[in-house]
């Protein structure tokens, strides 16, 4: 059952008015709580998980299982925003305010109306995956490439879908609009009936008067370009389907060079948008998109560049269909010429390499070209007598445009029709980017099956498909996860152990991901889908099959690998028509999922952390688990808390802990003795178990004591005046254990740990956090010992952050083993370092103990 | 089985869907004829007797149900699958009750199509050989 939103709100209200405060609760009761929130955010979780897997192309679904999961996940998330204020004393009662708004917007988003919400003008920079349905699919790619490092993309804004029906609403043109709309939807509409409505709606818009606050808006845009004068702006359509899944190429209107006053800025939007009812563009629409009876469209205005050199680049030569060549049509001046075929061009032929190289020159004389005309447009203009029989590109600057077209073919995982322009500065700018659509011959489609058996299958029907798609590339194993981004090649086929969010560094250079062990729910395969990368996750002994360097093709659709670079399929790639991505369906799940499951808070220790800045359900989650994980690593570090009534005992160890144990549920062995000291063998909690194994290891607890100098001595009595002082871990070592949780916070010699850890059989609800404080030396070398156990804890895949002499590692959602053999690690790491500070003389010697530990020589110490 | 016999008809008024279909068949060599339009497609099978037809069920035309019951008048060997978005207990029997092949709900993923269609093949060049 659903509460409505407006009882939701009296109720946040009504928390509101509670005290903050409440008594303390006994860890048992904690844990409870802490248990309710895992679930409830697992639920809320998987049905995102859910949602993201069909859009790896791998399913058939509907509309109505969008409209059903949304629903389902409205009310997941909100009660897992319940289980944490029930936690953590309603410290974070601001979530149901940000629930609220989200949730409304995702609503809006299924009544498909998300794009009458918002501001009406974003510049590129403020533009977010999120605001696709306000900006439309040409503003959205500018907007992605705008922010990618190796572009250059003219500055410019959006006139925005809101804009689009300010102005519909302003000229009272809505019920025309929506009489259009139901013609739209109907496939036998009377068509003279749709001619009127059309005419009408283009006529209309074309006078339309602008709406409130619109000429303010785009004044303040212009004039927070950086300042060229005289600015004259290109101001192009983006209608809310172009460039994603259709090319829609040369439909919509686009009106170049307009002086940037805002009187005729507005005009020229005017007649962008009056181009959606253009009768090409209706039948357009008709023809490709017979299921859309609804399309805003948004207008994108960008400083217009004056170009010596202009034109297209397809990143798959369309005549031959060829994958290893990429053909460059450039002329003088504006690419208009060019896109509109209207003048003589040079062509050039480019083989991808790598590296790239130059193929083939034709160079046409080129008479005139398209030029700025001073005041408005653009005019023909004959070109000098010396440059006609000049290529209008160097080789220099040809190597460039095959270089970033490439770039762009990996980035959109499709072979792609570029605009690009140079200026006369020599500077290259991206005008635009699309998928290009090629068409195969039906024979060679046919034979597709019995072609792709002549090739040699490295693996077949092994593991899960994550993301649909083809690619191919030579093999690249990532060994290390801390590899640097730049050292990963563009275009190569990622093969990897274990699938892991860190690797989110190299996705998007990949042409194909395969994993030996991996989920198609996991943040990774999110990732891939959102970066449009094939993937295949759990293909058992990859690894073992393929060699670094070797080409391999990886068949994301039929789930086979394939030794080689497998022309066929990749040609059957870029000439698949239809693609699945372009169906109802599939936009609005993509709309859906892209106000859901990004995540933008990744690192607890940055300082957007908080509710304001949690912007999707994803954010709401990540922020509830952190509070929810922090309240119960606080638990035990805080004994106020640990109230009477609770078994304390003493555990009996064959080294000086002097821990302390507080069971919750399940965490000693039924045979337990009843009183008295605790046997290790007594304990049934799986990660404290895990914790006690390593530190009990042969070797680990050194019972010598260190060489402590002179300052070391002194600095370590300042810091214990320094703790005292805080008030804080004196007392007790303290571990709550359960079956499948531990909460150890103790103090060793000088520093702290805490570790606190779920490790059960949903990997799901498996973190570990470990925290390391302190020391008796001095800073150099406590940060020294921080530097080292950074340097394990990352091999152990863990995400450390480190300052001074904290270390702070987290790792979540692996599986029980997997949890308990890093717990077991854990605990020889604790009793490897506790007097190790005292060593760490020079920064060398912190890779040598690093690696003493990762080999196993505990003795090192010694 | 031979697969030249083995023409599939998908009828489903989501063209996308069928278009998905016939490239997810065309790959593996299965030709496939497309209808989004069931009672068009009633009249295809008149004319070619599909032995494997694979059908949505919420239809403005014609729904699943009905689909089920004209091909199976017109060829009562004919498998057909039944894919839903509105899965039910009720709307499951009468589909069985009518001789549905396999009853498939959405989502689901092609590998669940592909084994439906598989096994159809099987059934039918079971059924043909103790003629042959």
């Amino acid at each position: 059952m659903t509460i409505s939103d407006p009882l939701r709100s009296l109720w946040t209200w009504l928390l509101a008015l509670l005290p903050t405060r409440r008594p303390p609760v006994s860890p048992r009761e904690a844990f409870e709580r802490f248990q309710k929130v895992l679930v409830s955010n697992n639920n809320a979780l998987e049905i995102i998980a859910d949602l993201g897997e069909k859009l790896g192309g791998d399913y058939l679904f509907d509309i109505h299982y969008i409209e059903r999961s949304t629903e389902q996940l409205i009310e997941a998330v909100h009660l897992s925003i319940a289980a944490v204020n029930e936690l953590c004393n309603n410290r974070h009662l601001g979530l149901y305010k940000v629930h609220e708004n989200l949730s409304e917007d995702l609503r809006l988003t299924l009544a498909g109306r998300e794009d009458r919400e918002g501001p009406q003008v974003l510049s590129f920079d403020e533009i977010r995956p999120r605001n696709w349905a306000l900006v439309g699919g040409k503003g959205a790619h500018l907007a992605e490439m705008r922010h990618d490092p190796l572009l250059h993309v003219p500055e410019g804004f959006v006139i925005t879908a809101k804009a689009y029906h300010d102005l519909i609403n302003h000229n009272n043109l809505r019920d025309q609009l929506t009489e259009f709309e139901a013609l739209m939807a109907d496939r036998d509409a009377d068509a003279a009936r749709l001619e009127a409505v059309r005419l009408s709606l283009e006529q209309g818009v074309l006078a339309a008067a602008a709406p409130p606050n619109l000429t303010e808006a785009l004044h303040k845009a212009m004039h927070a370009l950086p300042k060229t004068e005289p600015l004259f702006l290109a101001v192009r359509s983006s209608a809310q389907e172009e460039d994603m899944d259709f090319s829609w190429a040369g439909q919509f209107l686009s009106v170049l060079n307009v002086p940037g006053q805002t009187e005729a800025v507005f005009a020229a939007v005017r007649k962008v948008m009056a181009s959606l009812f253009s009768s090409g563009v209706v039948s357009y629409w008709r023809r490709f998109l017979p299921d859309e009876n609804r399309m805003a469209i948004a207008v994108v205005c960008q400083r217009m560049i004056d170009s010596r050199t202009s034109g297209i680049v397809f990143s798959v030569d369309t005549m031959q269909l060829s994958h290893d060549v990429m053909v460059v049509v450039a002329a003088w001046g504006q690419g208009e010429a060019v896109v509109e075929g209207s003048t003589a061009t040079d062509t050039f032929q480019l083989r991808k390499g790598p590296p790239v190289s130059i193929a083939a020159k034709y160079v046409a004389e080129k008479r005139q070209g398209l030029f700025r005309a001073k005041e408005s447009g653009l005019t023909a203009q004959p070109i000098a007598e010396e440059l006609r029989l000049q290529p209008c590109l160097s080789d220099e600057e040809l190597l460039l445009l095959g270089k970033q077209a490439l770039h762009l073919e990996s980035h959109f995982k499709r072979a792609q029709d570029v605009e690009w322009a140079i200026d006369k500065a020599g500077q290259l700018f991206i005008l635009q980017t699309r998928s290009l659509i090629l068409t195969d011959t039906p024979a060679r489609e046919k034979a597709l099956p019995s072609r792709l058996k002549k090739h040699e299958l490295i693996s077949e029907g092994q593991g899960r498909i994550a993301r649909q798609g083809i690619g191919a590339g030579p093999v690249h194993i990532v060994s290390n996860l801390t590899e640097e981004d730049g050292s990963f090649p563009e275009g190569s086929v990622l093969v990897v152990r274990r699938d892991s969010s860190r690797l989110v560094k190299f996705l998007h250079r990949a042409a194909a991901v395969i994993t030996e062990i991996g989920t198609p729910v996991s943040h990774m395969s999110t990732i891939c889908r959102e970066f449009r990368v094939p993937c295949l996750v759990n293909v058992a002994g990859i690894i073992s099959k393929v060699s670094e360097g070797e080409l391999i093709t990886v068949d994301a659709e039929d789930n086979r690998i394939y030794r080689g670079q497998i022309e066929d399929l990749l040609v059957y790639r870029a000439a698949s028509s239809i693609n699945i991505m372009a169906s109802r369906e599939f936009r609005l799940l993509r709309r859906i999922l892209k106000k859901v499951s990004q995540l933008n808070l990744v690192d607890p220790m940055m300082q957007n952390f908080n509710i304001a800045g949690c912007r999707t359900y994803h954010d709401l989650l990540r922020f509830s688990h952190e509070s929810a994980v922090q309240e119960m690593v606080h638990l035990g570090s805080d004994e106020r808390q640990l109230v009477q009534g609770n078994i304390v005992r003493r555990m009996d160890l064959p080294i000086p802990t002097g821990i302390l144990v507080i069971d919750i549920g399940g965490g000693l062995a039924p045979d337990a003795p009843p009183t008295g000291d605790i046997p290790p063998e007594a304990i049934a909690s799986a990660p404290f178990r895990a914790i006690l194994r390593g530190m009990l290891y042969p070797g680990v607890w050194h019972r010598d004591p260190m060489p402590v100098g002179f300052r070391d001595l002194m600095n370590s009595m300042l810091n214990a005046n320094h703790d005292m002082a805080a008030k804080q871990y004196t007392g007790h070592n303290i571990a709550i254990i359960g079956e499948d949780y531990v909460n150890l916070c103790f103090r060793l010699g000088y520093h702290y740990n805490i570790l606190d850890a779920h490790c059960g059989e949903a990997e799901q609800n498996n973190h570990l956090y470990y925290r390391f404080l302190g020391g008796a030396t001095d800073m150099a070398k406590r940060s020294r010992r921080t530097a080292m156990i950074s340097l394990i804890l990352k091999e152990f895949e863990f995400n450390v952050q480190t300052k001074g002499d904290l270390v702070t590692a987290r790792l979540s959602h692996i599986p029980q083993s997997e949890a308990e053999r890093t717990l077991d690690i854990l605990g020889r790491l604790v009793g490897f370092t506790r007097q190790l500070d005292v060593r760490m003389e020079s920064d060398e010697i912190v890779q040598q103990y690093a690696e003493a530990f990762l080999q196993g020589h505990y003795d090192a110490v010694i | 089985m031979n697969r030249t016999t083995a023409r599939l008809l998908i009828i489903d008024d989501e063209p996308i869907i069928g278009k998905r279909l016939q490239q997810v068949f065309g790959k593996s060599g299965i030709e496939t004829v497309i209808c989004t339009d069931p009672v068009r497609a009633m009249e295809a099978m008149a004319e070619e007797r599909f032995r494997i037809v694979i059908t949505d069920y919420r239809m403005e035309e014609m729904n699943g149900l009905e689909v089920l019951r004209r091909v199976r008048t017109l060829n009562p060997k004919a498998k057909v699958i039944m894919i839903t978005g509105y899965p039910s207990q009720e709307l499951e029997e009468e589909a069985v009750q009518g001789g549905v092949f396999e009853f498939i709900t959405k989502p689901f993923r092609m590998d669940q199509l592909k084994d439906a269609v598989s096994r159809a093949m099987e059934e039918l060049s079971e059924e043909q050989e103790p003629s042959m």
